[in-house]
């Protein structure tokens, strides 16, 4: 409460129309205690989408003239220009959502596959050209900004802990006390953003830390020996740290429920949830259904002590339907239950990115080995994936691939044909190309096709995690130029 | 998937899966060819067929690549036709821009022989630059030779439409299947061993790309070339921002827009050779320096994926096209650069040398002994170092 004294209004332009928020806020923050909760539309059929903390997709916006900025990011300030994309003719009415109504098949393959264009010829080009417009969701920047390479950083580090939770913090301090030059990485504004919404007792971090908050760490070079992070704010430099050793502090996180309506705006993990509750005072919802793997009990616990009235509590498994158009309006768990808000708190699983690629080798295909000797893994990172409740029928409209658009009903079109190589359904359908770079939605993907021809998940090779998946603007990667020398 | 045993025979074994191996068994197929089987050590798409950049252009600056490249467009234009695929090829142009006054030069020369024959190509004006390329940094442009008929084709649907086409004409292609040898019988090649399994084969078709030498190697035949990495990267999608492919020849690099959106292209930055595909920070970099000094509005865009394909390329970056003069019966196409676009003519060229005995006479200079017969191919207006 301390906090909200010293919290003024600032007014912003949501799609040419005034909005209050707090200071403090993140925009994403600040248009859902609004009211505002379709932040985004899906890329082929314009599905509403929202703030998820699963799917950066629905968070992305034009932001004074900058396009797919990450609104969940961004802090509110007065003046600021926000726009919402991949629209036609305006945001506030996009004619395009009809696409919603076409039959399914219809748009399977999508922008990738021209089973539906002219073949050739001029008649082709026009078409190219209005699926070009379809496709690209945002505008190109606006000429009016100044682009010019943002100088970067290299760094040497003895120690790299990226992951700002306690298991982070405790392994950085750690190697401080060693003597040793320590970095702590965070993808969020502040350290340990979840653990202290759920109210956890917290070690301060060491001075000598040299901490890095809003960065997001991508990419993990040359077997590791180079790891690049870019800031959330495209104005700060990337930076190229050269660690001897590397400290997977990364946590896991909720994998979104496989369901019909798993989408909407009002669905959102549980990390999202409790810092939205716990940092912004914004409620998920009115209404609020907790599912999850068995820490739903204590999340729905927490969530109530900040002011949500938490209607249902359940394991995952049991959830069948997400129902809504617009956003959530009920769930089907055994019964039907009217809420407007589902928070889900399992399966937890870690993102294998950085891992995948530190260890990953192949002629033919990259695939996952042991990590280096110079890597480590601590904290919930370390403890295993959790297993993804899939039936071996979901309902077709369920989406797999937020990003991409993809749902189940387009995988199950090409395994049911009997194509089972998740590289090639990757590739058929784009599931898991988008903006997050497959996680969480190769997870669901590989859990679906396992359980749709009767095996284990971990039997298939993973496709390739690709950096820098959407962390670093050109003008950042540009200011990396003179600092990495090749490999010679 | 097939999942059948493989067969004991064939007549023609296609070794490699991607554009390259199918387009000849395309072209076979059209050729009346029968009992065709394709072999594949990876994955649909997981070569360099699905790694590339897609550009496609007639003009270049020698008469046996400018003379390839012109039948490749032509086959590239009745594809979708042809496979009953839409293989979206468009031709929206292909730029290539100088930076300095050396490739000016070079690319007026280039012109001159593209001219002579017969390829839409030409120097844009200042003001046609302004109307094609709007968000091109102007300062750095020296100079932009134009082909309007040179464009790009999306890889997947380019696979797609060339494996339906196979698998609905009883062409037994064949992924995740490694072989592990060639047999030799006399003066020819006989067979191909897969682990146990032995399939006899009336002729014998490399496509394997960054693989080839060691298909050679596995018949005890020499190859000329080296082994390549390439990396490329793709941005977030966008609206329409540019419209033809370019190509960079002063910095290496080429790149274009796709229809859905993401700008994909590629450079190089000097380094040691090596065979992977992992992705190194250098090329990211400088790319991305690129895109920015070259299409500032590009700055604010995030990049999306980046990722590495291997190859194998000849000593001259030309194609080796033909039978192996040491092996009767053992085919290549092999030592390719631009071997995406080039593949429609490729797959012509070897398949009607295959199925009817006729050498033409664009294939000719690309023979695999034109290194100690003729001399390597001389060709300035490759984007490659």
């Amino acid at each position: 409460m301390e906090q909200n004294s010293r919290q003024t209004d600032v007014t912003f332009l949501w799609n040419g129309r005034p909005v209050t928020g707090r200071s403090g806020d993140s925009v994403a923050a600040a248009l859902w205690r609004a009211g505002i909760t379709t932040l985004a539309r899906s890329r082929k059929v314009h599905r509403p989408l929202g703030y998820s903390g699963s799917y950066p997709t629905g968070v992305l916006a034009r932001v004074n003239g900058r396009p797919n900025v990450r609104i969940d990011q961004v802090a509110v300030e007065a003046g600021l220009v926000v726009e919402m994309q991949n629209t036609w003719p305006s945001p506030r009415f996009d004619l395009l959502r009809l696409a919603q109504a076409l039959p399914p098949k219809l748009v399977y393959g999508g922008f990738e596959h021209g089973a539906w264009m002219p073949k050739s010829g001029l008649a082709y080009r026009l078409a190219e050209r209005a699926m070009a417009n379809l496709a690209g969701v945002a505008r190109p920047a606006d000429t009016s900004l100044a682009a010019a390479a943002v100088a970067g950083e290299r760094l040497d580090v003895d120690c790299l802990v990226v992951g700002g939770g306690p298991a982070g913090i405790a392994e950085a301090n750690r190697h401080a006390e060693r003597g040793g030059t320590v970095a702590l990485v965070t993808r969020g504004d502040s350290l340990a953003r979840f653990a202290s919404s759920m109210g956890a007792a917290l070690d301060t971090l060491d001075p000598r830390v040299r901490l890095f908050t809003g960065m997001e760490l991508f990419g993990a070079y040359r077997d590791g020996a180079l790891m690049v992070g870019a800031p959330h704010d495209n104005r700060r430099g990337a930076v190229a740290f050269v660690p001897r050793e590397t400290v997977l502090a990364t946590g896991r996180r909720s994998i979104p429920p496989m369901v019909r309506g798993s989408q909407l705006p009002g669905v959102l993990d549980a990390y999202a949830a409790l810092q939205l509750a716990a940092v912004h005072r914004v409620m998920a919802g009115q209404r609020v259904a907790v599912v999850g793997t068995g820490a739903e009990m204590d999340i729905a616990k927490k969530l109530a002590v900040l002011g949500v009235d938490v209607v249902h509590r359940g394991p995952v498994a049991e959830l069948s339907e997400i129902m809504g158009r617009r956003r959530v309006t009920g769930i089907r768990a055994g019964t039907q239950i009217r809420c407007d808000a589902v928070v889900h708190a399992g399966p937890w699983r870690a993102d294998p990115s950085l891992g995948f690629q530190a260890s990953g080798e192949g002629m033919f295909q990259v695939q996952a080995h042991p990590l280096p000797q110079s890597f480590s893994i601590v904290g919930a990172a370390a403890r295993g994936d959790e297993r993804i409740h899939a039936a071996r029928h979901v309902h077709p409209d369920t989406l797999v691939c937020p990003c991409m658009d993809v749902t189940a009903g387009e995988l199950y079109c090409h395994i049911d044909a009997g194509e089972t190589d998740p590289e090639v359904l990757k590739r058929l359908t784009s599931c898991g190309m988008g903006t997050c770079q497959g996680f969480p939605c190769w997870e669901n993907m590989l859990a679906l096709l396992a359980a749709r021809i009767g095996v284990e998940p971990e039997m298939f090779a993973r496709p390739t995690h690709r950096p820098p998946r959407r962390s670093i603007t050109v003008a950042q990667a540009a200011g990396l130029a003179a600092l990495v020398e090749p490999d010679q | 998937m097939n999942t059948l045993p493989l067969p004991k025979r064939a007549s023609v074994v296609i070794i490699g899966g991607g554009v390259q191996g199918l387009s000849v068994a395309f072209n076979l197929v059209e050729r009346g060819q029968k009992d065709i089987l394709v072999l594949d050590a990876g994955y649909w798409q997981g070569g360099a067929s699905g790694r590339n950049g897609t550009l496609i252009r007639p003009g270049f600056a020698s008469v046996p690549w400018t003379e390839l490249f012109i039948l490749t467009v032509d086959e590239w234009r009745s594809w979708s036709k042809r496979l009953g695929e839409n293989v979206m090829f468009t031709q929206r142009g292909y730029s290539v821009v100088s930076e300095a006054e050396k490739s000016e030069a070079m690319l007026l020369e280039g012109l001159k022989v593209q001219q002579s024959l017969g390829v839409n190509s030409r120097m844009l004006s200042r003001r046609e630059i302004d109307d094609l390329l709007p968000a091109i940094n102007k300062a750095r442009v020296r100079a932009v030779q134009h082909q309007p008929d040179g464009g790009v084709a999306p890889h997947h649907a380019v696979m797609k439409g060339l494996l339906a086409f196979c698998q609905r004409n009883g062409v037994d292609v064949r992924y995740r299947t490694k072989i592990s040898g060639l047999e030799r019988t006399g003066p020819r090649v006989s067979a191909v061993l897969a682990g146990d399994h032995r399939i006899e084969a009336d002729c014998i078709v490399s496509c394997a790309g960054p693989n080839n030498p060691d298909i050679a190697a596995m018949a005890a035949v020499p190859l000329n070339g080296f082994g390549m990495r390439i990396e490329a990267m793709a941005l977030e999608p966008t609206r329409p921002l540019i419209k033809p492919a370019i190509a960079l020849i002063d910095s290496l690099a080429y790149f274009h827009q796709t229809a859905r959106g993401e700008v994909v292209g590629g450079t190089e930055v000097p380094e040691r050779p090596r065979m992977s595909l992992k992705v190194d920070v250098p090329v990211m970099a400088n790319m991305a320096k690129v895109y920015l000094e070259m299409f500032p509005q590009l700055g604010e865009v995030r990049i999306l994926r980046h990722w590495a394909g291997q190859f194998h390329a000849s000593t001259d970056y030309a194609p080796l096209l033909g039978e192996h003069p040491d092996l009767k019966d053992l085919w290549f196409s092999a030592g390719w650069s631009y071997g995406f676009a080039g593949a429609p003519a490729a797959g012509r060229l070897l398949a009607e040398a295959i199925a009817k005995g006729r050498i033409d006479r664009r294939m000719k200079p690309f023979a695999l002994d034109r290194f100690e017969k003729t001399g390597p191919i001389v060709e300035g207006g490759i984007v490659l170092a």
